[in-house]
């Protein structure tokens, strides 16, 4: 991917925030410039530590914590120059070198938040982003190379890198993943299309111990995004292998070994000896074997290891002492020693905790509505606030479900590009803005920011993305629409009363797309469409798309700024979760052997071109999603309502005790937010 | 009596039976089951799961079983002591219900004895001062704990008692004493955090024992043994806690029975709002996730005890009043 | 969450008052319900709830009419409102107004400010034309008890503020009082007939019919009514419109409410078998029918009715408890479990307390419900204390 550049009037704005951001850190109340947008003051400059990649700048001696130094003096631990690779990875810390010690504390809400911890250890994945989330950047894998023809990517492992309990991490473990893991039909019983190309599975193998070679039958030229990627095959260790998961490219062998039936002694053994562990078969027992949050023996790549599980009142994680990674003057990182995750069960104890000043960083479950709140107990609670806006265009998105069947007339009029404008430009994005984003989203389309390479162009988030309600109605009335009822509403042409939407949202998502769908339903009132808001628990709503019922579906687009990566929500091609129509899903991810055609031909076209974009290089498939997100936009595929906000992920709470702490940092998915500011150089002060 | 008792108990059995079988039903209502919500959860943390994968997981935890089946599978395990793995926790149910139980326990009980403590004086006023002025307020504070909903209230005490107090922010210990072994000091720990959620839970059912109360003393109190007492002199404090109060307070005992299931439902609500490790939260979580095993367990726990509550409070009521013994074997 | 109710009742006394003065001649004649009226009058407390009670189904009944604004109008630009203030006097004599307000966010705070403009006078008036609705559901109808003049009132009267979508507190209030006081009649209805019909078969005819009830009975008391609740509630249908679930809603509460009134029927039942006037009637050779009718019902009548009112807050309290876990009514329906539920946050407590504000009907009509249920229970015991 090309190296994003920042506009002039970017950098500008970015410089000017930089000034009034540092004069935040320091004097409260801060000055709120004339005719800045709202919220400027809490966005930051951008920024983030940077790795170096010239071997020569490398540091040749290392310190360690003393927490490790004491092991090493007692004989426990190998001296740190044996347990850092040769071949480190050096991080340069965004403003100083830390000091080692302390306790992290932060709140999850319970074993199905494991995100909020992968997150923070996720530089066990192959490769990863620089903190601008544009640029792929070594990360467990040293280097890689993709062949001109773009059907072999090779991986370059660091000479010298270990597990945490000192085992060395060579090129065998992948092959063990892939020999024995993937190709188990026990474990993943069909292959996983993000190691796919065109329906055609992907090999490994290794060239030396320090070697990886993914190949291909075809062209995929997009692998190297896949393995930098939140993906199933380059997420890494932690995201990849818990709850199930059987993804990742790579495990501890020498430890997972014995639980396989293969190297165990066989099925029956194996079984036996789950059972006596409490599982129900060897498989359970296997899975949570490797599962990083559950298991505290299982070796690890991450900078901290789990030493109370997920399932307990606290999820404690402590410093691997093998991590990879330094400092610029050979420190090895991480600089704080512990993370402790206090259990909450409902989000207002988890942000009144964080208003009391009792998280050092949380940035995950803290509610923009809750910013005024946050902001009144800055100084009692010790804390800055940081908004971080997200790159996705659409923070409350309604996707429209294309292969809608069950009632002729709605379905004719969903599959109309002049209705879905029409229904684009009855809404009030303004309104929506200010209501539930306190006024610091953009109004707009479904399209990413443009800083994102992806982008179409700042006019794309503006086109048939404003209200007016004016030329809705004539588009409506065009469509031959014309007949309404006492109250306003236009009626069905087939005379069975008024056209209903139903505007499906999920119980308990985190931005309040019930209550914005309530506004949305006032202010289409105005073209004439009556809208029915149907909130529904999430499996029943995952039940209802697979059951092709719904009509609407309101969900957040965040994901899609990196289209190739995380397409669900910008186009209907994985089945897993297809708001956009899931009988298209199916025909696509099953190469047109099952589901249904997209009947309208932009979708089918943008569909294609998305399918031939991983056997290009990077520069025309840049223009490829351009040129798809052109099409979504313009044909209002789906409707974007306000995005690139901090509503996604969440206030940044940071205490002003710790050091490092990035201005402001990327919110997205990919970037695995905040790990991209490598949290291993976050530091206590004092 | 021994024949009314194994009666009693036979019936105990069976409708702990009865519950088994109600909760698993009910708890399967939902259309979708958990790997349904396993992918969602999978999704949203942007991940894939396959439709092989998904008819695996279900083969592996035994979904793609009739539901009377599964049902039998499980009581076979329940019966043996093995409760299922809580799917979402990948821990055994017995495992993850840990001590939430006996908390669970411990903050209804620390209600219950908050409730009588509010109870009882007020009980006994107003039956003594039947339609005075302060008949009349302290009815009206034994029940507003009944009117203002407790999730209402929770929020709000929780919150004054942040800002105003620097009380402690929800939860049963403190952070660093969550994980650690039974202590003194832990068990400190835990009478610190108890009041806030006793005396929300406890101020919930003050209105129901206040009118048991005050109705039984009123009983009482029109009795001819009172009125002699009176007319003997004896002071009126005496004469009224010294026999009517005690008279009253018989079937006051037997009402624990009665309060549990009350109390355990409505600490579900508190513990969700107060954020406390008792088994409300991780039921509440449990039926979202449709993760049948735990949601079962936990409710055939309570019902249980509910149960064996009931069973008791029938004991000694048969014990108090003779009366009841005698129908018993009619 | 059904209370408990007391294992053991208050029993009727079968000593007769020995009867010979001219009031208690009076006593003596009155008819059942006479002598429950004067007993009830002596419950001062039970006889302001019962007011109260009444109040609160005027506003069920017209609670169009006392909103002055279309509850589901929103408007970014008077998000957050708080209580607005009301100028009774203008020039000293009594001319209600308000002033109009312009609305901003604050940048440094992000709570949205609202200063009142002094040179826009908004006169309040009585009985104005409005929002159009439809008045005891059928008679379509404009006019509202307030409104304003010049203007439309969701633009200008505020009286306890708005949400945070911009919508009328007030106005929403009187409609959440119509869905949840009404939950509460038609929960009772049905609890009452479920409970009626297997108390009185349980009562009248004993032996295994009484078991088997009885032990449904103590099985549903068992399972918290929690999880029995959050089972039902999720299990209901989707496609189901606001309406229906509403009505779903009802049944599911009223379920588990019919235990409570199926005892006390029982209970009933088991000691008036034994009156006398009932062997009378036997032996005159009534028929069974006309036994339970003309004899047995209306002697328990008065306590069915005491134990209605004291299981209506029961299920209002439900609602707003099912609501608060979202398995209730959901937005956009507007109940006092939705209104709650939107206040329960912190931002609410902190920022906009007002929204709180719903709480307190919830809390006087609850009250008022125990009240006049204990004050009717009182009464309906004619020999009691």
């Amino acid at each position: 991917m090309a190296k994003q550049r920042i506009s002039r009037r970017e950098f500008l704005r970015d410089a000017s925030v930089a000034t009034s951001a540092l004069a935040l850190a320091s004097i409260a109340p801060h000055s709120v410039r004339a005719g800045e947008k709202i919220g400027a003051q809490l966005i930051g400059k951008l920024e983030g530590p940077e790795l170096v990649l010239d071997p020569a700048k490398w540091p040749k001696k290392f310190g360690e914590a003393p927490m490790l130094a004491a092991f090493v003096k007692d004989g426990k631990l190998p001296p740190v120059d044996k347990r850092v690779p040769e071949e480190p990875m050096v991080v340069k810390p965004l403003q100083s070198i830390g000091k080692y010690g302390g306790t992290w504390r932060r709140a999850f809400t319970g074993p199905a938040d494991a995100e909020n911890g992968n997150r923070i250890v996720s530089t066990d994945k192959i490769l990863f982003w620089d903190y601008t989330a544009t640029k792929v950047m070594p990360c467990v894998a040293k280097d890689w190379k993709i062949s001109d023809d773009g059907k072999v990517v090779i991986i370059f492992l660091r000479k010298g890198m270990k597990w945490s309990d000192g085992h060395p991490f060579t090129a065998d473990d992948f092959v063990f993943w892939h020999d024995d893991v993937y190709l188990n039909k026990d474990i993943q019983p069909a292959p996983h299309p993000d190691f796919m190309v065109n329906g055609k599975s992907g090999r490994l193998y290794k060239r030396d111990d320090y070697t990886v070679v993914f190949e291909f039958a075809e062209a995929n030229y997009l692998f190297v995004d896949i393995l930098a990627g939140s993906t199933s095959i380059g997420g890494g260790q932690a995201t990849q292998q818990f709850g199930g998961r059987t993804m990742g490219a790579y495990m501890p062998a020498h430890y997972i070994k014995q639980f396989l039936p293969k190297y165990g002694g066989g099925k029956d053994e194996m079984d036996r000896k789950a059972k006596a562990a409490g599982f129900d078969g060897w498989l359970s027992y296997l899975k949570n074997r490797w599962d990083w949050r559950l298991n505290t023996e299982l070796p690890v790549l991450a900078p901290w290891k789990t030493v109370t599980p997920i399932n307990n009142a606290t999820w404690v994680l402590e410093r691997n002492p093998y991590y990879y990674g330094v400092d610029t003057q050979g420190n090895q990182l991480p600089y704080i020693d512990r993370i402790s995750m206090g259990l909450a069960e409902n989000l207002e104890v988890v942000n009144l905790r964080a208003i009391a000043g009792q998280f050092d960083l949380q940035e995950r479950h803290t509610a923009l509505s809750k910013l005024p709140v946050f902001l009144e107990n800055r100084t009692k609670g010790n804390y800055d606030i940081h908004l971080d806006p997200s790159l996705n265009g659409s923070d409350a998105t309604l996707q429209i479900n294309h292969a809608y069947e069950a009632d002729p007339e709605i379905a004719k009029w969903l599959h109309t590009r002049d209705f879905r404008r029409a229904l684009s430009l009855g809404i009030d994005r303004d309104q929506l803005n200010e209501t539930f984003w306190l006024g610091v989203g953009t109004p707009g389309s479904v399209a990413p920011a443009e800083t994102v390479p992806y982008s179409p162009g700042p006019e794309w988030r503006k086109k048939w993305s404003v209200h007016d309600p004016k030329q809705a109605n004539e588009f409506l009335d065009k469509l031959g629409l014309t007949k309404k009822d006492g109250e306003g509403y236009r009626l069905r042409t087939d005379g069975k009363g008024r056209i209903r939407l139903e505007l499906q949202t999920v119980a308990g998502s985190f931005i309040s797309h019930t209550q914005i769908c309530e506004m949305i339903k006032q202010q289409w009132k105005q073209i004439g469409i009556d809208a029915d808001v149907k909130e529904v628990e999430r499996n029943l709503s995952y039940a209802r798309i697979n059951n092709n019922e719904h009509h609407i579906t309101v969900w957040a687009n965040d994901g899609t700024e990196v289209l190739y990566l995380f397409p669900r929500h910008a186009l209907p091609v994985d089945p897993v979760e297809a708001l956009m129509g899931y009988p298209i899903a199916r025909w696509f991810a099953s190469n047109g052997q099952q589901g249904m055609e997209p009947k309208d031909p932009q979708l089918k076209k943008a569909m294609e071109m998305f399918r031939s974009a991983p056997g290009k290089k990077a520069p025309e498939r840049i223009k490829i999603a351009q040129e798809i997100w052109k099409i979504i936009v313009d044909e209002q595929f789906s409707i974007g309502t306000v995005g690139l906000s901090p509503a996604v992920m969440g206030v940044r709470v940071a205490s002003r005790k710790l050091g490092n702490i990035p201005a402001r940092e990327i919110n997205a998915q990919h970037a695995r937010t905040p790990c991209s500011s490598h949290p291993t150089t976050f530091y206590f002060k004092s | 009596m021994l024949a009314y008792l194994v009666r009693r108990l036979i019936l105990a059995v069976l409708t702990v039976w009865a519950v088994s079988v109600l909760s698993f039903t009910v708890i399967q209502l939902p259309p979708g089951d958990y790997i349904t919500s396993y992918i969602a959860q999978m999704s949203a943390s942007g991940s894939f799961v396959s439709e092989q994968e998904a008819n695996a997981l279900r083969h592996q935890y035994g979904l793609d079983q009739p539901q009377y089946i599964r049902y039998i599978r499980w009581m076979g395990m329940v019966l043996h002591g093995n409760y299922g793995m809580a799917l979402e926790y990948g821990r055994p149910v017995g495992e993850v219900i840990g001590d939430r139980l006996w908390l669970t326990m411990v903050v209804s009980v620390a209600a219950i004895i908050f409730t009588w403590f509010v109870a009882l004086p007020i009980g006994i006023y107003s039956a003594v001062r039947q339609y005075s002025l302060g008949d009349y307020v302290a009815t009206f504070v034994g029940f507003i704990g009944l009117a203002i909903p407790s999730f209402m209230l929770a929020l709000i005490l929780m919150y004054l008692g942040f800002t105003f107090f620097d009380l402690n922010i929800g939860g049963l210990f403190s952070d660093e004493l969550a994980e650690a072994p039974w202590s003194l000091a832990k068990i400190w720990d835990l009478t610190k955090h108890l009041p806030l959620p006793a005396l929300i839970l406890g101020f919930a059912g003050t209105a129901q024992l206040v009118r048991i109360m005050r109705a039984n003393l009123l009983d009482e109190l029109s009795k001819p043994y009172v009125v002699t007492g009176r007319a003997r002199g004896l002071a009126e404090s005496r004469l009224i806690l010294k026999y009517p109060v005690r008279v009253a307070l018989n079937p006051f005992a037997s009402t624990i029975g009665y309060l549990l299931p009350y109390v355990v439902s409505g600490s579900i609500i508190v513990s969700l709002v107060l954020s406390l490790p008792t088994v409300g939260p991780l039921l509440l979580k449990a039926l979202v996730a449709q993760d049948m095993f735990l949601a079962g367990t936990i409710v055939l726990m309570l019902g249980t005890m509910t149960v064996i509550g009931t069973f008791i409070s029938d004991l000694l009521l048969m014990w108090i009043d003779p009366r009841i013994r005698f129908e018993g074997r009619k | 969450m059904s209370p408990p109710t007391a294992p053991i009742a208050p029993e009727l006394h079968d000593e007769p008052a020995p009867v010979v003065s001219v009031a208690e001649e009076r006593i003596s004649v009155a008819t059942q319900w006479q002598l429950m009226w004067w007993r009830f009058k002596k419950h001062r407390l039970a006889m302001a709830s019962t007011a109260v009670v009444l109040f609160f189904y005027l506003i069920v009944i017209f609670a169009d009419f006392l909103a002055y604004s279309n509850p589901l109008a929103s408007e970014a630009q008077r998000s957050l409102l708080p209580p607005q203030r009301i100028h009774w006097f203008d020039d000293g004599r009594f001319a209600p107004y308000v002033f109009g307000l312009t609305g901003v966010r604050d940048p440094m705070t992000f709570k949205r400010v609202y200063t009142p403009d002094p040179s826009k006078k908004i006169s309040v008036r009585f009985f104005v034309r409005g929002f159009e609705y439809q008045f005891l559901w059928v008679i379509p109808m404009n006019l509202h008890l307030v409104g304003v003049e010049g203007t439309t009132p969701e633009e200008s009267l505020f009286l306890i503020g708005t949400d945070e979508q911009g919508r009328d507190l007030w106005s929403r209030l009187m409609y959440g009082t119509r869905t949840s006081l009404s939950i509460g009649l038609v929960g009772v209805a049905m609890s009452l007939i479920l409970g009626v019909l297997l108390g009185g078969i349980s009562g009248l005819y004993g032996g295994v019919l009484d078991t088997v009830i009885q032990r449904v009975i103590e099985i549903l008391r068992s399972i918290p009514t929690i999880p029995l609740w959050m089972g039902l509630a999720a299990a209901l249908p989707n496609d189901w419109s606001v309406t229906q679930i509403y009505f779903a809603i009802t049944i599911i509460i009223s379920l588990i409410g019919w235990t409570e009134l199926a005892r006390v029927v029982r209970g009933r039942f088991l000691s008036l078998r034994q009156e006398d006037f009932v062997m009378a009637a036997e032996l005159a050779g009534c028929g069974q029918m006309r036994i339970i009718f003309t004899h047995l019902v209306p002697s328990f009548l008065s306590h069915i009715i005491a134990a209605t009112t004291l299981a209506i807050p029961a299920m209002i309290i439900s609602e707003t408890s099912l609501s608060f876990l979202g398995l209730g009514l959901r937005p956009p329906a507007i109940s006092w479990g939705v209104l709650l539920q939107q206040a329960q946050n912190i931002q609410a407590l902190a920022i906009s307390p007002w929204l709180l504000i719903p709480s307190i009907p919830v809390t006087i009509v609850i009250l008022a419900f125990n009240f006049m249920g204990d004050g009717l229970r009182d009464a309906a015991d004619p020999y009691g204390h």
